[in-house]
């Protein structure tokens, strides 16, 4: 099976790979994995007092699309609302990277990556 | 006939592969093309049907994750959507660990102590959730039933984790 380019662009020059702090309040950190394929990806986000997503980071463990998938989000959230970042769907990112049907698995993972961060936010800004 | 039945065994977890392996070459031999070589069309379309389903019931007994899941969904169990993505943070900060102990193996000053400590440590957790999982079975309840297909979930990761390992030990020593 062949990857798209955009892809292949994004597995071969992943944008904002790394690691925040996650013990700090500003970092949400959203964790998810794919039994079907073994894939683990961590994405962290780093929002401002007034909800914007400033930077965001991420690891992935996996095939060439859930990283590209992961690395694509890291640039679509950056200046985005938390509202606005959950409203990112799979299909829009599939879409953009042009993924073959059973990679579809790889955009779900980074749509709930984006959820599972922004649940860990207003968990830990609850008060 | 489910695939137990077929190989003539107990819808059960443990089975002894050197005699599924056994049986498997016997079913194979009741339908070879050979032996329907002057039946007619019907016939013969009937025992290449028999044959794929008699590989695919080996290719699914064969392997424990392919096993456990059918077993579990023999015995009722709704098994947790393929696609739906896992969110137990603690076991997946874990992995992420163990996907970095991989990944560092090649920068070890002592690689084969790197491969075997790694091994190890696959093994150990890997054994321990199927040690869960077949405590899980014992239980025989619905509740359990459910716990044991998110044990061979959390296998999945596992079973990932050493063909990465093989990857890596290949890419080794190769060079």
């Amino acid at each position: 099976m062949a990857y798209s380019e955009k892809v292949i662009d994004h597995y071969e020059n992943p944008r904002n790979v790394g690691s925040f702090d996650k013990n700090d309040p500003k970092i949400a950190t959203g964790m998810v994995g794919a039994p079907a394929c073994g894939d683990v990806m961590k994405l962290q986000l780093k929002i401002d007092e007034q909800g914007i997503i400033e930077d965001a980071k991420f690891k992935t463990y996996g095939c060439g699309s859930a990283i590209a998938s992961s690395s694509l989000v890291t640039e679509w959230v950056k200046g985005k609302s938390i509202d606005e970042a959950a409203e990112i769907k799979n299909t829009a990112i599939a879409e953009e990277l042009a993924l073959p049907p059973v990679k579809i698995h790889c955009s779900i993972l980074a749509e709930d990556a984006i959820k599972a961060a922004i649940d860990d936010y207003r968990a830990k800004n609850k008060e | 006939m489910n695939f137990f039945e077929l190989f003539g065994l107990e819808a059960d977890y443990s089975i002894d592969l050197t005699s599924l392996a056994t049986t498997y070459q016997a079913l194979q031999k009741t339908v070879h093309p050979d032996r329907f070589a002057h039946s007619s069309s019907q016939e013969q379309m009937l025992a290449v049907q028999k044959s794929a389903q008699i590989n695919d019931a080996y290719d699914t007994l064969k392997n424990p994750i392919k096993r456990g899941e059918y077993l579990l969904q023999h015995l009722g169990a709704e098994l947790p959507n393929e696609q739906a993505s896992f969110q137990d943070i603690e076991f997946l900060m874990v992995q992420m660990e163990l996907r970095e102990m991989l990944a560092q193996i090649k920068f070890a000053n002592d690689i084969d102590a790197a491969l075997m400590s790694a091994q190890e440590s696959l093994d150990i957790q890997a054994r321990q959730l199927w040690l869960e999982f077949e405590q899980q079975l014992a239980a025989k309840s619905d509740a359990a039933n459910q716990q044991a297909g998110e044990t061979l979930r959390k296998l999945k990761f596992y079973h990932k984790l050493y063909i990465e390992l093989e990857r890596i030990e290949d890419a080794l020593f190769d060079d």
